[in-house]
């Protein structure tokens, strides 16, 4: 790693205005999923509860990171034909460190999120990223990008993990250790439905917990998005 | 361009190093892995008995050394079909999931006997179909080894709010506790009723929206429970006996 | 009968696409209009029905503790399935270019985008945590290619009449396909549940 990195001429781990942008510029202008639309299938399949969105977010921003880095490290060695071949390989095991890793620290929250690490491999954020911009960019700033990538997805996973399972089960990162109980049918909760003069008539969103759900948030989310950021909005 | 050797070499390399970094990482956490995955799954049959663990603890209030600890002091024969218990093998190791496969005549039965406050628990496995694919459970008998102590349920993938709430809604399992699987000493099993249970004692409400995954767990209950059947028999037959010498 | 049961299992009921909302991305970008839908969606059927049985070679074969080491290699499954994956597609790329430019050139940057599509690998990576056989594997392929193509021609469809409409500004496009799938995904499931195999005995 050191060789190639001691090549660059300008200062290795800079981080001006510009490096900022990377980060900060994937959380609303460039966001990946409502506005490339890149990387929906596993914001819909795991974020039913917010304590499995996160650890997704978490594997997501790694992989995208981590891979960017060793891309842009490699870019001048790369072969131009079999080039996605070797970034898939490059994406392929670093997901499957994050699988060894989950085996590892947390089993329940591997079995929860199952074929979904997987297919963290096919999240086109991380393919997407790496051709935009690994493949033309040093390091360090592809390291960056990676990293706000990631953010600009996890923040709409937890957005939508959140409002999922508030509606949908009536508690807030259910599973982890800081588990919150807010409304419910039990003396558990910190509402509880059943002996609540204001709240009798509540009871959990089904409809919340089916993946379709999701499909409605982010389509709301893009409605919201756009109304402020009118630049984004599609003629077509 | 490159040429061919360069590109078959550095695909080869490239392949090769990731290859043996992935296989030493994997060597590096194999053990906890395995680990892991054997105290999850030993969770899931401790939640059959939630309400009686020692102290009064909840399952995720347990550690690991004491989920491993609670396994080493019950007992684990694996029974064959006839109810005999079979030599040399530890229930813990017997894998429902490959059991399943085989005919139904030489599955083998694992069973847990929990001991808490001098009363035994008798801990059965079940497994059967859901709507999507399979569901398993494990359903904790008293030691009249009749009543229904406790039972804890999972799936490979029921839909989220509708069949997973078999998993996901703890009033589900919450159900069963006190209904009876014999009546009249005769085997009628658990049944899961739609539109809400009128006998209490052998029936739980179903989940509505959810027919066919009720219905599998019906189902899976009354085949699963009935191949315990001939050594259920025989505890109910010693403690009758029991029964009658201490009155 | 049981590889027409797979077949229709997956195409209709366990739709990739409405049921477990794979491979969105390329769904989503390629929808603008029923043309390129359909091509897209010809070459989701063959790459799936191609790379599925022979994942299930690979998975088979190699990578299980029976397999040709005999040691237990699964944790290498994500490389070995993505890069048959990404092979066929180069595969398909070439095929394509070849005897239909006018298709090539339609299709421009989607087709590599294949290779991501999440449909792919999940369809594999659903086949071997579901255990099926060898013909299974093959009518799973090529029934959820054909459910994902469906979905693709559908959704398309509908986006082509709804430029007709009012929408709200901001919703248009993007927004509102994210809210039609979700009405159709709730639609299919009224499909979920029926078993093929049960009728066919009946």
């Amino acid at each position: 790693m050191a060789e190639t990195a001691v090549k660059e001429k300008e200062p290795l781990f800079q981080f001006g205005k510009k490096e900022r942008h990377l980060i900060t510029d994937p959380l609303n202008d460039n966001n990946p999923i409502t506005v490339q639309v890149l990387g929906i299938c596993s914001a819909l399949a795991v974020t039913s509860l917010v304590y499995p969105s996160f650890v997704m977010a978490i594997a997501v921003i790694f992989v995208t990171a981590f891979s960017s880095l060793f891309t842009s490290m490699l870019r001048t060695y790369i072969p131009k034909q079999v080039r996605m071949i070797v970034q898939l390989v490059i994406i392929a095991s670093l997901v499957t460190v994050v699988e060894l890793t989950l085996k590892y620290l947390n089993y329940p929250i591997y079995k929860q999120l199952s074929v979904y690490i997987g297919l963290i491999i096919t999240n086109c954020i991380v393919m997407g990223r790496l051709e935009a911009f690994a493949m033309a960019n040093k390091p360090w700033r592809s390291f960056l990008d990676g990293i706000g990538n990631g953010l600009g997805y996890g923040a709409i996973l937890i957005i939508v993990g959140i409002i999922r399972e508030v509606f949908g089960k009536g508690s807030l990162f259910a599973g982890s250790p800081i588990e919150l109980k807010i409304i419910g049918p039990t003396v558990d909760y910190f509402i509880n439905t059943t002996d609540s003069a204001l709240f009798g008539w509540y009871t959990n969103n089904n409809l919340m917990v089916l993946p379709a759900a999701a499909m409605f948030i982010i389509g709301i989310l893009i409605w919201i998005q756009r109304s402020y950021n009118t630049k984004l909005v599609d003629v077509s | 361009m490159y040429t061919t050797r360069y590109v078959i070499g550095f695909i080869l390399i490239l392949t090769a190093s990731v290859a043996v970094a992935l296989t030493g990482l994997r060597e590096v956490t194999k053990n906890k892995a395995a680990q892991n995955e054997d105290i999850f799954n030993k969770r899931a049959i401790l939640s059959a008995i939630e309400d009686y663990l020692p102290d009064g603890k909840k399952v995720s209030g347990l550690s690991d050394e004491e989920v491993a600890q609670i396994f080493a002091q019950m007992q684990q024969p694996v029974l064959n079909m006839q109810g005999e218990v079979l030599d040399g093998v530890q229930a813990e190791t017997v894998d429902m999931a490959q059991e399943r496969k085989k005919p139904e005549a030489e599955r083998r039965l694992p069973l847990y006997i929990y001991e808490h406050n001098g009363e035994n628990f008798y801990i059965l496995s079940v497994r059967g179909k859901g709507l999507w694919d399979e569901i398993w459970g494990n359903i904790a008998l008293k030691s009249d080894a009749n009543t229904i102590a406790g039972a804890a349920f999972d799936h490979k993938g029921e839909t989220p709010g509708l069949g997973a709430e078999i998993k996901d809604n703890p009033a589900f399992a919450k159900e069963f506790e006190g209904t009876k699987i014999y009546e009249d000493g005769n085997y009628v099993s658990v049944k899961v009723r739609k539109g809400g249970a009128k006998n209490r004692t052998h029936e739980v409400d179903a989940i509505s929206g959810a027919t066919v995954t009720s219905d599998g767990v019906s189902e899976m209950l009354y085949r699963g429970i009935k191949y315990y059947q001939p050594y259920l028999e025989e505890i109910r037959q010693s403690e009758k006996a029991q029964g009658l010498l201490i009155q | 009968m049981e590889f027409l049961n797979t077949f229709i299992k997956a195409a209709f009921i366990e739709n990739l696409v409405l049921a477990y909302f794979l491979g969105m991305c390329s769904y989503l970008a390629v929808s603008k209009s029923v043309n390129t839908a359909f091509g897209l969606g010809l070459a989701v059927i063959f790459v799936l029905g191609i790379t599925m049985p022979i994942n299930w070679v690979i998975s088979e074969y190699l990578l299980s503790e029976n397999g040709l080491f005999g040691v237990d290699l699964t944790f290498l499954r994500f490389i070995l399935f993505i890069a048959v994956i990404a092979s066929m597609v180069q595969l398909v790329e070439m095929v394509v270019e070849k005897f239909s430019p006018a298709l090539y050139a339609a299709l421009g940057i989607f087709l590599p985008l294949i290779t991501v599509n999440c449909a792919i690998l999940g369809g594999s990576l659903f086949m071997v945590s579901r255990e099926y056989n060898f013909s299974n594997s093959i009518a799973f392929g090529l029934g959820g290619g054909f459910g994902w193509f469906l979905a693709i021609i559908a959704i398309a469809a509908i986006r082509e009449k709804i430029r007709y409409s009012n929408v709200p500004p901001a919703l248009r496009g993007l927004g509102m396909a994210f809210i039609l799938t979700g009405l159709m995904g709730i639609a299919f499931m009224s499909l979920m549940g029926i078993d093929p195999a049960a009728y066919a005995s009946n």
